[in-house]
């Protein structure tokens, strides 16, 4: 089953929208 | 989220496909300040100089959070003036989640994103005509109904 790639550093993951031109999901969550 | 959402088979496949997906602790500093989070979940859409389009708090279902993405999407592109790709996935939107609470914003962002790009009053019209006949009671359509003025 496939699942979600999440990425847990903001600097990796602007570096990749750029590269890949795509938006960015952010998820602020609490595991509690 | 976690539990239902986020692992739907669908969900996983938009959000890898379309998205950069990043996942913070709502306490995180110093992004839970930045960006006033006050309640969990809180899922935004930033565009890829980490600029703020789009957000959501509370629980979605699988159903609703795809459409719910790509309008976030769509406002990303629309914001940026990439009124061409804006159009695009406002199409797919409409056609592939006509019972989505967010399309009917998907019309009204069609319908600017099309004046925009051409100039033509045309698509504020039509895109009036379409909530009106089938979003009747949508804010949206009551948002558009001075395009109904028109030529």
């Amino acid at each position: 089953m496939a699942e979600i790639q999440w990425l847990d550093d903001m600097s990796v993951a602007l570096a990749r929208a750029k590269a890949e031109r795509k938006p960015i999901l952010l998820d602020f969550f609490n595991p509690g | 989220m976690g539990a239902v959402t986020y692992p739907d088979s669908k969900v996983a496949e938009f959000v890898n496909g379309r998205m950069i997906p990043i996942q913070l602790l709502a306490d995180a500093k110093p992004y839970a300040d930045d960006f006033n989070v006050k309640w969990t979940p809180t899922v935004i859409v930033l565009d890829e100089d980490g600029k703020e389009h789009s957000r959501t708090v509370g629980f979605l279902s699988p159903e609703e959070f795809v459409p719910s993405l790509l309008l976030g999407i769509i406002k990303t592109q629309f914001d940026l003036n990439r009124f061409s790709e804006a159009l695009t996935d406002a199409e797919k939107l409409i056609a592939d989640y006509p019972k989505s609470r967010a399309t009917p914003e998907a019309i009204y962002l069609r319908g600017v994103a099309g004046y925009k790009s051409t100039h033509d009053p045309k698509h504020l019209k039509a895109a009036y005509q379409k909530l009106q006949a089938e979003y009747p009671a949508s804010e949206w359509t009551e948002r558009a109904q001075p395009y109904n003025l028109l030529p």
